[in-house]
Order: structure tokens, then sequence, then C-alpha cells
């Protein structure tokens, strides 16, 4: 899967480190268990857009986020022409 | 006070040979990291953006990330640039010459050579003469700079000083099909 | 002297054999020769040889069935190289090549038993045989062994050289035939970079055993590739895989230097022009020798000149089965009988003996003698390539094959998957293709040369991503023809009659899926191109529905066999060392591989080496620890917020010791950092956390804190560290140091200085004590470090100084009880269990896992965490091992694990560092631990972690 670093341009997939859904970081001090772990643990897993960090550990060092289709592996800033697969979405 | 030599990484030899092709060790090159923002004064004297790299005479400056630059050269050349920079605000300036082993591969077919060890895409439109990437290299990420001599492909391989045996093995590995002499 | 050449015919036009070049080779210890160009093969037939394997199962004789690379008959060893394919492999000279599975001969082969005892070998019969009794399992192996189709495999064989490269082409095409080549020309026309791969040993195709137009259009499409620079060619090459982003694999097998080459290619546009696969018809007797798929016939005839028969029966649905019986009678094999499905016609039985076809029954009921049967009988589309960027090609009952349906915008179809019609239609689409291909591929480049950071300035605007315009292509009709009125072979590489389908599917085995993997149809070398569709075909027979209703399985990679030394013959695997390492091999280290690093574990011995620091002096080699520079004001809110300890008021030359937790609380990582001087601090890292703690703290500052003015650089390589250990290490390192006061008043423990060491400026040194021994830590500038390092060798002689290795540390850090996070501790180990409580600064604000850790010292919550402790066996000559479990007496009941243990030389006695229930974690418990060979015994817990010194004098002094 190529992965478009807003840095480095587009790179494969292998040359990033995967940082999954981004999530709210809840305040430690009134967090309950519940809340915490959630943010820990649970994952919304959508089969359609999703949120989510990547980390560029070969190239400019730099975290971003950023939103792709789950089913087609397309990237919603710097969509690729020709990636769609049939019968996916965008 | 002993007269001290720079041990560079690289401490096998390799034979002699001829061509178009070469792969050096420049290792004890003085290298300086500059780390500071994108607006600051320092960054003005810089004077170079991310991915692209300026000569000063022999002294390369080139942006290495969005934020942070390399300069290299020859301790004088790169004292003097580094001395010049107002370092108010926040700005770190880190002697790199010993962290990283450094090479220097030149000819017709160094792209074809670095076809074999990283994904990138070495053509004159994605690399152009001039721009600074940094890339996996056979599992291993480096810097790459290309700065072309007397009109002959060049690129400058920077990675940690521990890999620098590794790393120039496996280029010359690679060079093989392409008879490239090794010099270290 | 080589048997006559009996069946070789005059010149042909289309020949790709070079008459004037003869090779000498063997077949089963006999003499053979053919010419340069032939295949094993098409020189062996041209020999007479009629039988070249036996069948897997039932060891039946397998004559030609295609003649070409998917041969699934002519498997053949050659030399030391197993299951060549003797459709594709160009024979060579001295080749030594014989038939596989057949003892202890091909024409004798005894295993030909098996046909008898057929009824015993129906489908999934390895599923069936052999179970019972179960402990007879190692003489079934044997058994079964022999029986085992493939060749034999040498394990003394040298590996030969394999090779990959990565590539960036405009446009790959898959397929070297007329409309691939066509492709190519057509996108290279405008400037793409192209990669034309053909997986056999000439571009052409089908007009490679064509008529003379086909042979004129060849020459003419081959030589306008040849005149293109950017084409790339690669002959007997596969495209094997697809995968996302048009992420393509391409094994290259004629590359002069490597057995086999992959290439990782970044195709911005692929274009699949994979051709069609003739099927074989499922008959009685339909392996036999001489009967084979009419390709094979012209390929024999017209590429090689040989003549694979005298006198032939032709079952005909289409016009190369027409242009067969054109070529059959210009050689002069005489036509027995054109059976023409067309008008009804159909054939039912091929009989004959072992060695071959003697006569065909038609379906009319009549028969005809023949030695040679040719089968015309449709096409299969190769569709894997389209299926692995999940697409599912649909049944088109009209045409008798499967058709793509909605690849996506980068994977474009062209030849005789998309459709049907004359040379020139199919060119001109190809064409269309070709420009197509070429044009999606221009806006992909230009759209990456805009996204990345200093690619050459754009010229213009991005071009708009071109529409699919193009004429489709007729479809022509074609009789659907799988399986006459009789059974019989489905796979011939497997062995799977139409028969074993049935009753597969009688007993349960119903989905294509499930029959598929039962009976193993598909699963051969040919991977269903020539089997799928009449699998198909059977199964939607006997479940009386449509072959669409039945579907396929699905087409994973590789499209073609890949050998492993293509895959993993040119790891990349690197290796780090530091500047010692030449005089540690010189020194006669035993080196671990620590990570990627090389390390010495110890010089000879370890014990020694230990009692050589604890009474004189010892150097060790700690480059590996990971260091990072932390510069700028907002430096301690980092440490604040990485470590669980607090960090505001540590003074300029001061170390402090830190624990890191994840954001579960479990424990990440320890190390000391130091303040050296205004906004500048050093911190340390365990050597294999290094990289992990970089990315953690710059995933904080980059994601939560863009705020705080913090630069981390990674400086783990920068410094050669050395560990100077033992009590004469501050005379030792004072006799290198003139430019720092080393008073243990004025440089105390857990302090750091800046300095010269051996007339190298710049150097760092720590006082702190991981072996729990006087140390000082010296960074040195890498470049020098070779040097410092023996100059500390020198100088320390009338010391006795002596270096030592990871292993000799190791023993001393338990010795003092000092834990070692991932070894000591595991994925779950939350703070609290290491017994540091001093270190968890909860009144802090903010930190790290902070939430947690409050959680996790609750007093319910903590009575359930496991306790690390120090632990001594009652017998002081035992050495639990490492991971040994720690068990409630007589019972099978866990309570905890050793997590360290070792022999220490300095108390002659056994030491261990355990995690515990807190119910038997108080000092004077004794507990039982199980040794890995079963034997149990007993230990006491300690009161400290550390086994010696606890109160830290040596360390202090």
């Amino acid at each position: 899967m190529i992965v478009p670093c807003p840095n480095c341009g587009p790179r494969n997939a292998a040359d990033l480190h995967y940082g999954g859904e981004s999530h709210t970081r809840p305040d430690p001090n009134s967090a309950t268990e519940a809340e915490w772990r959630d943010y820990l643990y649970l994952h919304d897993n959508p089969a359609g857009w999703l949120r989510e960090t990547w980390y560029c550990s070969t190239g400019c060092r730099k975290f971003f986020a950023t939103e792709r289709h789950t089913v087609t592996n397309t990237f919603r800033n710097n969509p690729l022409p020709g990636n769609k697969s049939a019968g996916g979405q965008p | 006070m002993a007269d001290l030599t720079f041990e560079s990484p690289i401490t096998k030899s390799y034979p002699a040979g001829s061509g178009d092709l070469t792969l050096s060790d420049i290792s004890h090159t003085a290298k300086v990291l500059v780390r500071a923002d994108v607006d600051s004064p320092a960054a003005q004297t810089l004077a170079v953006g991310f991915g692209s790299l300026r000569t000063e005479g022999e002294t390369i400056v080139s942006g290495s990330r969005p934020d942070e630059w390399m300069i290299l050269g020859t301790a004088e050349g790169v004292a003097s640039i580094a001395g010049s920079l107002d370092t108010n605000g926040h700005v770190s300036v880190i002697d790199w010459t010993h962290g990283r082993a450094m090479f220097r591969l030149t000819g017709q077919a160094a792209s074809s050579v670095l076809e074999k060890v990283c994904s990138l895409d070495f053509s004159d439109n994605m690399t152009p003469d001039g721009a600074v990437v940094s890339a996996s290299v056979a599992k291993v990420s480096c810097d790459l700079a290309r700065n072309d001599v007397s009109g002959s492909p060049s690129y400058l391989v920077l990675c940690d000083r521990s890999f620098g045996q590794y790393i120039f093995d496996t280029i010359v590995d690679a060079g093989t099909e392409f008879t490239i002499s090794a010099n270290a | 002297m080589s048997p006559a050449s009996s069946s070789r015919l005059p010149e042909q036009d289309g020949e790709v054999i070079d008459r004037s070049s003869k090779v000498r080779f063997t077949w089963n210890g006999k003499n053979h020769s053919g010419f340069k160009g032939d295949t094993i093969a098409s020189a062996l037939a041209a020999n007479g040889v009629k039988v070249f394997s036996r069948s897997m199962k039932y060891h039946r004789p397998r004559g030609l069935l295609t003649a070409d690379f998917l041969d699934p008959n002519g498997f053949v060893q050659v030399d030391d190289d197993p299951n060549v394919r003797s459709g594709h492999r160009l024979v060579e000279p001295g080749m030594n090549v014989s038939a596989q599975n057949a003892w202890p001969s091909l024409n004798r082969d005894i295993k030909a038993a098996n046909g008898l005892a057929k009824r015993f070998l129906s489908a999934g019969f390895y599923y069936k045989t052999f179970m019972k009794p179960q402990k007879l399992w190692p003489y079934y192996e044997k058994v079964l062994a022999t029986f085992a189709p493939g060749g034999k495999v040498d394990l003394d064989t040298p590996h030969g050289y394999h090779d990959k490269r990565y590539a960036h082409p405009d446009v790959v095409v898959a397929g070297g035939g007329p409309a691939g080549m066509q492709s190519a020309i057509s996108a290279a026309e405008t400037g793409a970079s192209v990669i034309l791969v053909e997986h056999d040993h000439q571009l052409g195709g089908h007009l490679r055993w064509g008529n003379s137009d086909d042979l004129a259009a060849l020459a003419d499409l081959r030589s306008k590739v040849a005149g293109f620079e950017n084409i790339e060619v690669l002959t007997n090459s596969t495209v094997t895989g697809r995968y996302e982003d048009n992420w393509v694999a391409i094994v290259q097998r004629n590359h002069p230097l490597a057995v086999e080459r992959l290439i990782k290619a970044r195709a911005k546009s692929l274009v699949v022009a994979a051709g069609l696969v003739e099927r074989p018809y499922v008959f009685a007797g339909n392996d036999k020798p001489g009967v084979m798929l009419s390709g094979a016939a012209r390929r024999l005839i017209n590429m090689y000149g040989v003549k694979p028969g005298e006198r032939a029966v032709v079952f005909t649905a289409n016009a190369d089965g027409d242009a067969l019986v054109d070529d059959l009678t210009r050689v002069g094999i005489e036509v027995a009988a054109v059976v023409d499905a067309r008008s009804g016609g159909n054939i039912v039985e091929a009989k004959g003996g072992p060695k071959s076809v003697t006569a065909v029954v038609l379906g009319d009921g009549s028969t005809v003698k023949a030695d040679l049967l040719l089968t015309a009988t449709g096409w299969t589309a190769p569709t894997s390539l389209l299926n692995m960027t999940g697409d599912r090609p649909a049944y088109d009952a009209a045409t008798a094959r499967f058709f793509p349906v909605a690849p996506p915008d980068n994977v474009l179809v062209t030849g005789g998957i998309a459709g049907d019609g004359s040379l020139d239609v199919m060119l001109e689409h190809a064409a269309e293709t070709g420009r197509l291909a070429a044009g999606r591929a221009a806006t992909m480049a230009h759209q990456f040369q805009s996204m990345t950071a200093r690619a050459a300035d754009m010229q213009g605007e991005t071009p708009a991503f071109p529409n699919d315009d193009r004429t489709a292509l007729p479809r022509d009709e074609h009789p659907a023809l799988f399986r006459s009125t009789t059974h019989g072979i489905v796979d011939y590489s497997e062995d799977v009659s139409s028969k074993d389908l049935i009753s597969a599917a009688k007993e349960g085995y119903d989905s294509v899926e499930l029959i598929k993997r039962y009976t193993t149809a598909t699963m051969g070398p040919a991977q269903g191109k020539l089997e799928t569709v009449n699998t198909v075909a059977v199964l939607a027979e006997h479940r009386g529905e449509t072959i669409a209703e039945v579907g396929t399985t699905v087409w994973r990679p590789p499209f073609a066999p890949i050998t492993l030394g293509a895959l993993g013959g040119r790891i990349f695997e690197p290796e780090r060392v530091s500047s010692i390492h030449g005089w540690h091999e010189q020194h006669g280290m035993v080196p671990i591989l620590a990570g990627q690093w090389i390390r010495p574990e110890h010089y000879g011995d370890a014990a020694a080496e230990v009692r050589n620091v604890r009474n004189n002096v010892g150097i060790i080699d700690v480059t590996p620890l990971g260091k990072l520079d932390l510069q700028g004001p907002d430096v301690p809110k980092l440490l604040n917020h990485l470590y669980t300890n607090k960090w505001s008021k540590l003074a300029v030359g001061s170390v402090r010791y830190g624990m890191m937790c994840a954001e579960d609380g479990v424990v990440l990582d320890d190390g000391v950092t130091g303040h050296l001087g205004d906004d500048h601090y050093l911190m340390t890292t365990t050597s294999s956390g290094a990289g992990t703690i970089w990315e953690w703290a710059e995933n904080w500052l980059q994601t939560e804190h863009p705020d705080w003015q913090v630069h981390v650089t990674p400086v783990t390589t920068a410094y050669v560290s050395i560990n100077v250990a033992g009590p004469s290490s501050r005379e030792l390192v004072g006799r290198l140091c003139d430019d720092v006061d080393l008073d243990p008043e004025t440089f105390k423990y857990m302090q750091v200085r800046q300095g010269t060491v051996a007339g190298v400026a710049d150097c760092i040194m720590w006082r702190i004590g991981f072996t729990g021994e006087l140390s000082y830590e010296i960074h040195v500038p890498a470049g020098h470090g070779l040097h410092v390092w023996e100059t500390l060798m020198d100088t320390g002689k009338d010391l006795g100084i002596g270096a030592f290795g990871l292993e000799a540390q190791r023993i001393m850090r338990l010795e003092k009880g000092h834990f070692i996070v991932g070894q000591d501790t595991d994925g779950l180990t939350k703070a609290p269990t290491v017994q540091m409580d001093m270190l968890l600064k909860t009144d802090k604000e903010d930190f790290a896992g902070k939430a947690e850790l409050v959680w996790s010292m609750d007093p319910g919550v903590r009575a359930s965490l496991p306790v690390l402790v120090g632990l001594q066996t009652t017998d002081p000559a035992v050495v639990p091992e490492e991971a040994c479990q720690i068990v409630v007496p007589g019972t099978n009941e866990i309570l905890g694990r050793v997590t360290s243990s070792r022999m220490s030389p300095t108390l002659s006695r056994s030491i261990c560092l355990g995690q515990v229930h807190p119910s038997v974690a108080a000092p004077g418990t004794k507990v039982t631990i199980q040794l890995v060979d079963g034997n149990r015994v007993t230990a006491m817990v300690m009161e400290h972690h550390a086994h010696f010194d606890h109160e830290g004098e040596r360390l202090r002094g």
C-alpha cells in the first residue's frame, strides 16, 4: 500500500509505522477506569473512513494524522487516481 | 598529546578497481546537525528548504527534515557556517561527525545500484540533482543526497555509524554486476 | 549412438530451433540429441519419445499434453534440479535428464500397481488410508515418501546467486503475445517507460505457431518493440503477483548473473495481456500418451519441427482446431477423422495400451484407428492477476469462459482475456489500451511528483485522469465442452478424475472450495489454469446448477510457482558493530547477537572476568546503550512526563535514575539521565529500547505537546561508551584525564562531567554503577573510541585491567539486584511489581501511565500484582534455568517464575530474581521451583534484590 506522507510524498507502507486509530487522550486525573481502558484498548474499527496516525520512521520522522478508507485503502487527503478496487467506495 | 586520527567505521579493505562506478568512504567528513524552527533566523541563514541541498564552496547545506539541516564538509567550512548561525531561541547545534558513516556513490550506474537496495524512485523527475531524501536502504534508515559531480550522477549516503560497514558492503555487493570499485 | 531423429520434420518457417547447433544430453541414462532452442520435451519428442512420466497417484504412463510451460505431464529431474518443466526448459549440452516418480524405471514402474488398486485410492485417500493404528505412522511415512511425486533434492547443491531489485515503470505489461506487444509499443510511443514481461522464451504468444500471416505480423511487432529504448523486455520471466497500488512482483529467470531475480515494481499502470489457455476435454482415456491439445501439436510442428504422431483424429470446436488440420496436412500427418463439435460430433474414449493411443471411439459409436488424438475444445482465461486486484470474474455461458468484471482503474485488460476478434481488431484494442495505460500513468506520475518534497519542478498542470473510452472487444460464441459422456482425468498433475470429484461431492465436499481442498484438484503446478473450469463444470453438473452458480475458488499469488531463492535468497539482515569490534574479535570474543548488535558475550571465561572487575578493574564496551541528546528550555517537562519520578530540580552535573511506563502502567524502559548544562541533558535508555524510546518521546512531543521546546537527537553511536569498573577504576581514569577532578568528594556517585580523556576532548564521564562497583562510564566521540579503549588497556596493565563482556556484566548486575526491563519484567508487568515505589511520584500533575499506576497502587489491586524478589536456592550449587516456574508444593499451581538466574563467582553460590505472587513474597518465605528436567527444588525469598553489597558501599566509594 502507498501511504502519502505529507512531507516525503508517496511511500511504501512498510517504510512507516502505523499508529492506529486516532484517539483523544482523556485527562488522567479525572478519567474513570472504563474511559481510560476505552482509550487504551477499544477501537471503532469501521469498514469505512478512519482517522488514524502514521509515523514516517524511515523518512521525515514526523507523526501525521490522515483519513483512510479501510475497505479500499484510499487516503482522503492526497488520494491517488486509479486507487479504487472493484466493489469498493471512493 | 597523541596524534589522533579519525577511526572510520569502514575497517575492511577492498581490491583496487577501475571504471566509472565508485563507492568511497568519506566518513571523516565533518558533519553538523542543526534543529530550528522553519521561520527562525538560523533557518534564514541556512537558506535551503526541506528536501534540497545547496553548496557553498566545498560545503554542502542540506535540508534533511522539515526542521532539521545537515552541514557537511571540511571542519573549517562546516564550523564557519555553523558558527554564523543565530542561536537565539530554540536552536540546537550538534556535532554529528562521529555519529554518521558517510559514503559517496558516483557513476552512470549509480541509480541502478541504489535501485537494488532502496525502494525509492531515483528517476530524474523524482530525485533530481540537489534532492535530499531519507529512506530505508537494505532495511537501515539512511539519508541520501544527490550531488552530481562533473556531470556524473553522484549520491551521498549517510547512515548511523554502527551500520556503516554493513551498508558499505551491501552497496558493494549490489554494485558487483556493474563492476563497482570500492575505496575505503 | 543416439536414437534416430525419427520424428523431426524438415525446416518450418516459424521454427525457433537452430539446426546448425546440436545439443547432446541424456534421458534416463540414454544418449539423445536435439538442437539449440529445443525444449527438453521437443527434443525428446523429436526422437520419438512418447512416455514422459508416471501420474502422481495412479502411476499411469503420461505423454505431452500441452508441450509448454503448463504441461502437467512433463515434469522431469535435470541433474540436481527437481520438478523441471520439460515443456519449457531449453536443452543444454551435457544435461542429464531423468523421469520422476517412477521405480524402477519409467517403463516398468512397479508403483503402477496403484492402478490395479485404484478403487482403494479414491479421492481423499490421504485422509482415509494409513490412519490406524496411529503408532505405525513412522512406517506409513516411509511408504508414502517412496510413492510421493516430485524429484530428488540434493542437500549439497550449491545455492546459486539470487538477487532482487526495485523498479518504477510507468507501465508493466504482463504477457508478450500480440496484444501485450502492441500495448507496450503504444505506451512507449507516448514516452512512457514500459516493462514487458513474457514467461516464454520469445515474445509472440500464439503468433509463433501460426500461419504465414501470423509470422509476418510477429516479425513486425518484434522489430517495433526492439526499436524502443524505453521498453525493457523480460522473457522467460513472469508477473507473479499484483498487490495493492500495483505493487507488482516479477520473477526474472533470464538474468545473466542470478538464478532468479525478484523485481519489485511499483507500476503506475498494469496491463494484463496474459492470453488464453487451452482447456483439455474430459473423457475416458484422455490421459493416454498421444492425446494432446491442439496447441501442443501446433507448437511441436511449427516451432520445433517435430511430428507428434503419424495418424490423427481431431476433435475441434473452433478456428484453432481448424487451423490445426491445415498444419497436420501440410507436414504429412494423416488426418483420419475430423470430428466437429459445432455440428454435434463428440469423442467418447481413447483406447490403447500403456505407451500410446491406438484408436478413438466417437460419439456415434464408430471407432477410428489413430496414434494421435488432438482436441480443440475451448479456452480458459487465466484471470489470476485480476483476481488479485479483488475482481471476481464472471462466467459468460455463450462463450464458455470467464471474463473480468471491474478491475481497479490502474489495471487494464487486453487480448484474449478481454474478448475476441481478428488480429487487426485485437491489435487496435491493445493499442488503445497501451495509450490509456500510459495516459493514466502520466497523471499518477505528475501526482507523485507534486507530493514529493523535492521532485523536479512540475511542468504544467496535472493532466486529467483519462476515461476508459476503448471500444469493447466482441465475444465469439463457443460451444460449452467440458466433459464427454464418459469419465476421465480432470487434474492431470494431481491425478484427480471426474469420478473422484463426484464421489467427493457425494461425501459432502460439494462446494467448490471444499472439493478443491479435499481432492487437491487445481492445487498442482498449473494452479488451476488447466483444471478449474472443468472441475467447476463437473461439480455444477452433479449439483444440477450452472457454472456461474457454482463459482470458482480464489486465485492468489504466485501466478506461476516461484523458487524460495527468489523470495528469500537476498535477505537484508543489518548488523551493527561498535568501533571496538575489531579489537574484540582479535582478543577472542565469543559473539552474541543482541538485537541487531554483535557484542562480546565474554572473552573465554566470564567468571574470571567478574572476579577481575570486583578485585581490580575491567572495561566493557557498552556503546549500544541508548543515548538521546535533549536540548531546550522544556526538557524537564519532557523528563517529568516520560519518567515516573521527578526531574525539575536536577542540578547541572547531576545524574538521576528513572523508570518509564507505558499508558497501561506497564514498565517500558529505564536508565539514567544527566543534566549536562543549560537546557542540555543526556538521557540513556536500555540498548534494546533506544529506538523505541526515541519514537516514544517524539510521539509525545509532536502529537500531545507541540508547544514544548525540546529537541531530541539520538546519539547512541556518536559515542563509544566504555564502562570502567572496579576498585582501581578511579586510579586508572585519573591517569588518562587531566581536566576533571576525580576526588570522590567533588565528583560524587550519580554525577556527570565533561572533559578530555586520553587526549580526546568532549568526552562525557558518568559516575554510575550497573555492575555495583566503583565505575566511570566514559562516552568518547566514536571516531576516537578505539584509541581510548586501547589506551585504557595499555595504561591499566599494572592495575590488572581486563576486558569484560555482557555475560560478566549480567552476573554482576544480578549480584547487585539491578533488574533488567524485558528480562525481569514482561509485557504485563506494572510498575509496582518492581518494588521501587520511591520512583512512583503520583503527585505529579501528569505523566505517561499515571492513571493506571494510581489504580494499580490501590492496596486491593496491588494484592493481585506479582512482586519482584531476590531468590536463593537451598542448594547453592543448583542454578535454576531462567523462566522456571515457581509452584505450590505438591501441586501444579503456578505462583511465579524465575526471571534471572546465574552462578555468582563473588558469592560462590547461585542467585536469582523472580516474580512471585504476593502471598509468598515476604522475606524468608520458602518457595518451590520446578526445574526444566521436572525436579523440584526449594529456594528462599531474600530481603533485598541485591545479593551482595546491598548498601552500595563500593558504588559510592
